[in-house]
């Protein structure tokens, strides 16, 4: 008979923005889409089946192409490497002076922006605008730009980790009397290398993929080779080039995955604790979510 | 004297001196020195790019003057680059949903579809946007068309991957509930899994969008449709002065997008 005094219902919490959001979304598809001019989307299915065939099934793969395809691919590991370093090198300092806490807030926002600017163009209109002026046409051109765009996602990323670092060691530093640089090398270094160098080797494996595209404008790498097989209808060999450039770049992936784990977490580390890290593509993007201890 | 001294500990061991890391290096620089030769790698030369610093002011003095004049050619070319970019993100993010859950160890019916699906993502995100336009104009046709397709299976693969793990690293609790109440496979996904990853799939489809626009104003320069292509009708007659205006509004176009989408993204998380 005692009735239990039941709470009032809770409010039912507002739709208003997700509803606005998938709006958004749902005009603009559906605006682009009835705009876009895609011809030929009536034979898609059987413009598909053809290039496999032609691909895969008309002639058996042109297996003595695998050593040129594998020469191009090595060059293409060649440019990402090279671009790497260059990129590794020149962002190290810069990712010092982008943080603010190293820096002050006006030059790490000087330092960021330029950064962000950098980042803004693909490697592919760097080497169109920047460098295949100064270099020429090939794999040097190619490396280059591979190597600025670098600088532009490894410095901002450096300075995020030097942002998010332990203040206790540069106390402990400048408690000892250290002067600027020694405070940096003894208090901040030792604490961001592990992930520092980690981002390198992402980058590494992204950059690997970014080489692999370059020769369509003639800066080096096997994406030359794929374009004149296709041009001129070389289908038994542009299935050896793409075989390989998956094989090639698969096998970068592992054994660079594997040493990134050894340097974060050590020999025989469980390798759980490192789960953001397993996501390269935001690393780019948010990694804001990401460069936090 | 002696008795009121501390006793101090012995010292400890010096940590045992690790080979890897002597190995690594010498490794490292072996294979810099390699990647570096004339012979075996690229044959990069400082000095002599220093040298030819002098050409490449000539032909950048020729972009200090862009011919805007040009800009409203540029226009339905730009157009199309956004269309392609918004028609395959939201295609590919939507095909990658349940691509994901396909390729999750918590979600996947059987070992057998898991490790299918995961190889199979892991062999799509090995071959670069670039050259997917390459095979697909090569299929269909120089246009939109092929640009839409790389893109989409770009977007799926990289969706796939990151929603894919994310799956993996939900909290159990949910699921075992909705089991409890007699949920079949469906609805424990439905119900308990896509909850979980809401989020994470709405800031994966943002940054996905970002790579889009990144890669659609590139791809054209195969013959995929958008500013691309453009780009590359001017490069190749040398019209630098063109050039020039495509770059730069390319550069505002993507910076733009890039600072939307992190807005976008922090008011999300």
């Amino acid at each position: 008979m005692t009735a239990i005094a039941v709470p009032a219902r809770p409010e039912r919490p507002s739709n208003a923005k997700r509803n606005l959001g998938i709006a958004a979304v749902a005009v603009a598809f559906g605006t682009a889409l009835l705009t876009i001019d895609m011809d030929g989307i009536e034979e898609l299915p059987y413009a598909i089946g053809r290039l496999f065939y032609r691909i895969f099934l008309e002639r058996p793969p042109d297996w003595t192409y695998l050593g040129t395809a594998g020469e191009f691919m090595l060059e293409s590991i060649w440019i990402a490497w090279v671009g790497t370093i260059i990129g590794a090198t020149i962002s190290l300092p810069i990712g010092f002076f982008g943080a603010k806490n190293v820096s002050s807030g006006l030059v790490s926002n000087i330092v960021r922006q330029v950064l962000n600017a950098i980042r803004a163009f693909p490697e592919l209109i760097l080497v169109i605008v920047v460098f295949i002026p100064i270099a020429g046409l090939g794999a040097v051109a190619g490396a280059l730009a591979v190597g600025l765009h670098s600088v532009g996602t490894l410095g901002k990323l450096t300075a995020e980790v030097v942002e998010s670092i332990d203040a206790g060691p540069v106390e402990a530093a400048r408690a000892a009397g250290g002067r600027p640089l020694q405070i940096q090398r003894w208090g901040v270094l030792p604490q961001v290398l592990p992930e520092v160098v980690a981002f390198w080797l992402y980058r590494f494996e992204i950059n690997i993929r970014a080489a692999a595209i370059l020769g369509v404008v003639g800066a080096g790498g096997i994406g030359f080779l794929l374009q004149e097989t296709l041009n001129y209808r070389r289908y038994d060999k542009a299935s050896v080039v793409i075989l390989v450039v998956i094989v090639g770049t698969i096998a970068v992936d592992i054994v660079s995955g594997w040493v990134r784990r050894r340097i974060i977490e050590g020999a025989g580390a469980r390798r759980t604790t490192a789960d953001e890290l397993e996501q390269p593509e935001l690393i780019e993007g948010a990694s804001e979510q990401i460069a936090r201890p | 004297m002696s008795a009121t001294a501390a006793a101090s500990p012995a010292r400890p061991p010096r940590p045992r001196r690790s080979v890897t890391v002597p190995i690594g290096i010498l490794a490292f620089i072996a294979i810099t020195w390699a990647a570096l030769s004339a012979e075996i790698g690229i044959g990069l030369d400082v000095l002599e790019i220093l040298s030819d610093l002098g050409n490449g002011a000539r032909i950048w003095a020729e972009f200090l003057e862009p011919n805007w004049a040009f800009l409203p050619q540029t226009a339905r070319p730009m157009l199309e680059t956004v269309q392609m970019a918004i028609v395959a993100s939201v295609l590919g993010c939507s095909l990658a949903l349940p691509v994901s859950f396909l390729a999750s160890r918590v979600t996947s019916p059987n070992v057998v579809s898991f490790v299918a699906n995961r190889g199979i993502l892991s062999v799509v995100r090995a071959i670069p946007d670039l050259l997917y336009a390459l095979v697909f104009v090569a299929a269909v046709g120089i246009g939109a068309l092929a640009g839409v397709l790389a893109l989409l299976l770009f977007s799926i693969g990289v969706t796939a991957k990151l929603l894919s793990e994310t799956v993996d690293g939900v909290d159990a609790g949910p699921i075992e509930s909705a089991r409890a109440s007699g949920g079949g496979r469906l609805q424990i996904v439905r119900w308990s899994v896509l909850p979980q990853v809401l989020p994470n799939y709405v800031a994966y489809s943002l940054y996905v969008f970002e790579l889009n626009v990144r890669a659609s104003t590139v791809i054209g320069l195969v013959g995929a449709g958008g500013i691309g292509r453009l780009l590359n009708t001017e490069r190749v007659y040398f019209r630098y002065e063109n050039v020039s205006v495509i770059v730069i509004e390319l550069f505002l176009f993507v910076f733009l997008i890039e600072l939307g989408s992190i807005w976008l993204r922090r008011r999300l998380v």
